[in-house]
């Protein structure tokens, strides 16, 4: 039998009983649409997981200030700084360590003409930008020379520069902070929100040695509440932490059984496993909507086998006119899969639909990939296929005497 | 001689039931030559359906052998067998079993569609054969808007269309009043005079029969006449 005839066939049933063949259509529909849409939403997700954890800076650790222990009261972890800028060089000199950064945070009012705002302001160092890998908008970063004079120099972060400047581009200008004028060197580009939803825009880096010295006084001299430490290589990351351990136990007379007065924590392995928690969820979403396709290529099963029942004389008649086994059962299984792939063209435009909805409402990013479609597509054609054959099969075996002798 | 177009010998069918074998036919020996028209008659239950069958291929017998046109149908596989019934014999059932949602052009190709001939040619062949059945008006008519005579004609348009050589009618005049199925039988003996059609037909009435040339009797699932139609009573006597 010539191909084109089976379509022609399949669609002239499908069309006599439409009613049932929309409500059959209609579960592979939201089967279809819901797998699309659960790929496109756990894309999205990802994608903005990612993204945030490029913004955090890779393969990074960092060593934060520990609890210190002073006549038996132990205070919070970074409470008191512990750290120190030659532990930060004492770092840097570690095998598999790519850059090393300070910090050193406070908050301050920020002035500049009428404007005034209050924010972060972080002494670090320049390998704080690559770590975090953030470029500048304009200006430049710190010099050898700033971070040695302990310059009054500044780089804004974009949300202080939009409340102090408005559209003015501040690079060249000075402000005060804490009523000392710093000249702004430097504007950097927007970084968005971090992993816990905090603005990593709304701040100030001034150089360390500023900080330390001329901005937040010398009550911990030379010390550092953090520091960051990027290594060469993701694999690095726990070889680099141990060395580092060891090092900054020794440096700070800490044996073995005693609590370290420092805290390393391993960010990549962090944002990793919020990573692969979304991507868990993301596949957790895609195999509940696959039931559904399942649930809607049993029901193509059984309408079929009732139309099976219902066309036994039909049947009958084809193979008395001439119609082997396999132009029946090629009859049937075209039609179970021409239902189940205008089922999921449907369904395709349901879960764009669905996706352009959710991206709308929580301003999500949730894309459909070529693979998701495709995926879509395959399933669904195979769903028709195995939920068809059985069907397909049975009218295929028929007795013609039988079938025609069927009322 | 010829080959007969069908020639039995000893051919039987029986079934098996719970309660034992059933012979629904034993020791059939026939013969029919190409261009005769054949009556069967019996009372229901004789074994006219189920030769019917196994002159259609529909079945194959249990005892004996069946050659069509020479040909072993026993050994046949499904497949081969569906081939033969759509190049050499047409079906005519006492229900029509026309497909309700095809219109006649297309009911009369059904056939021809199973032989992977082109759409156009199709529809043209089945048109041809429409016209032979006095249809040529209600070509793109669905079967449920003709009356039971013309669904009828259909279906003898559609056994024709594939310009088979043994046309198989079950009682084709049973659903049908007097005057149609006059009608239906004089479309068979101009199709057995001009074509040589070979027509097997079973019916109940002797008044069908009459029509055909050679009678064959079942009774019991076996044949107990086999001979010439006798000459014709006076037309419908009247009944008392």
């Amino acid at each position: 039998m010539i191909y084109s005839e089976l379509l022609r066939e399949s669609w002239r049933a499908m069309r006599v009983n439409r009613m049932r063949t929309i409500l059959t259509m209609l579960g592979m529909v939201i089967g279809v649409g819901a797998v699309i849409a659960m790929l496109a939403i756990g894309n999205g997700a990802r994608q903005s997981v990612n993204a945030i954890i490029s913004s955090m800076g890779s393969n990074m650790l960092i060593v934060i200030s520990g609890a210190r222990t002073s006549g038996g009261l132990r205070f919070a972890t970074g409470s008191t700084p512990t750290l120190h800028l030659s532990d930060a060089d004492a770092i840097r000199e570690l095998p598999g360590v790519a850059a090393v950064a300070p910090g050193s945070p406070g908050t301050a009012q920020i002035v500049y003409g009428a404007n005034n705002w209050s924010t972060m302001v972080l002494g670090t160092n320049p390998a704080y930008l690559r770590i975090r890998d953030w470029q500048l908008k304009s200006g430049a970063g710190f010099s050898g020379s700033d971070m040695r004079s302990a310059a009054r120099v500044a780089i804004l972060g974009q949300t202080v520069a939009n409340n102090l400047f408005g559209s003015i581009n501040p690079v060249g200008q000075t402000i005060r902070i804490s009523n000392s004028p710093y000249q702004v060197i430097g504007l950097l580009t927007p970084k968005g929100q971090s992993f816990g939803g905090q603005d990593q825009d709304d701040i100030v880096l001034v150089p360390v040695t500023t900080a330390q010295r001329k901005l937040f006084g010398a009550q911990f001299a030379d010390t550092v509440r953090y520091i960051m430490v990027q290594t060469d290589g993701p694999e690095l990351l726990s070889p680099v932490q141990e060395e580092m351990d060891a090092l900054l136990r020794q440096r700070h007379h800490i044996t073995g059984s005693q609590d370290p007065d420092f805290d390393i924590r391993n960010l990549t392995e962090l944002a990793n496993a919020a990573a692969s928690t979304t991507r868990i969820m993301s596949l957790l979403l895609g195999l509940i909507a696959s039931i559904s396709l399942v649930v809607g290529g049993i029901g193509i099963m059984n309408i079929m086998l009732v139309s099976v029942t219902e066309r036994t004389r039909e049947v009958g008649l084809r193979m008395a006119v001439g119609a082997e086994p396999a132009d029946i059962l090629g009859q049937f299984l075209t039609e179970a899969v021409l239902v189940s792939t205008l089922g999921c063209l449907a369904g395709l435009l349901l879960g764009m639909l669905c996706v352009a909805m959710v991206n709308q409402l929580f301003h999500m990013h949730g894309v459909i990939t070529f693979a998701s479609v495709l995926i879509a597509i395959t399933v669904s054609v195979a769903v028709g296929t195995f939920f068809g054959l059985y069907p397909a099969r049975k009218a295929s075996l028929l007795q013609p005497i039988e079938a025609l002798r069927h009322e | 001689m010829d080959v007969p177009l069908i020639h039995t010998v000893h051919m039987g069918k029986r079934y098996q039931l719970l309660s034992g074998d059933l012979h629904a036919l034993t020791d059939v020996n026939v013969n029919v030559q190409e261009g005769e028209f054949i009556a069967v008659m019996g009372p229901s239950g004789s074994g006219k359906s189920t030769f019917m069958n196994l002159l259609g291929c529909l079945d194959v017998p249990s005892e004996g052998d069946y050659y069509l046109s020479g040909r072993v149908v026993k050994s046949m596989t499904l497949k081969e067998r569906a081939h033969l019934r759509n190049a050499l014999i047409g079906f005519v059932f006492q229900g029509y079993n026309l497909l309700p949602r095809l219109n006649c052009v297309e009911n009369v190709a059904l056939p021809l569609v199973y032989a992977g001939i082109p759409t156009r040619e199709r529809r043209e062949q089945a048109r041809e054969k429409l016209v032979d059945v006095g249809l040529e008006r209600y070509t793109e008519f669905l079967p449920p808007q003709l009356s039971g005579g013309q669904q009828q004609r259909v279906a003898i348009a559609r056994a024709l269309v594939n310009n088979a050589s043994l046309l198989l009618a079950d009682e084709p005049t049973g659903n049908l009043d007097s005057r149609t199925s006059d009608e239906i039988i004089a479309i068979f003996e101009r199709l057995n005079r001009e074509r040589r059609l070979t027509i097997v037909l079973v019916t109940h009435e002797p008044d069908v029969a009459r029509h055909a040339r050679r009678l064959i009797r079942f009774h019991d699932g076996c044949v107990v006449e086999d001979g010439p139609v006798s000459p014709s009573p006076p037309l419908r006597q009247a009944l008392p």
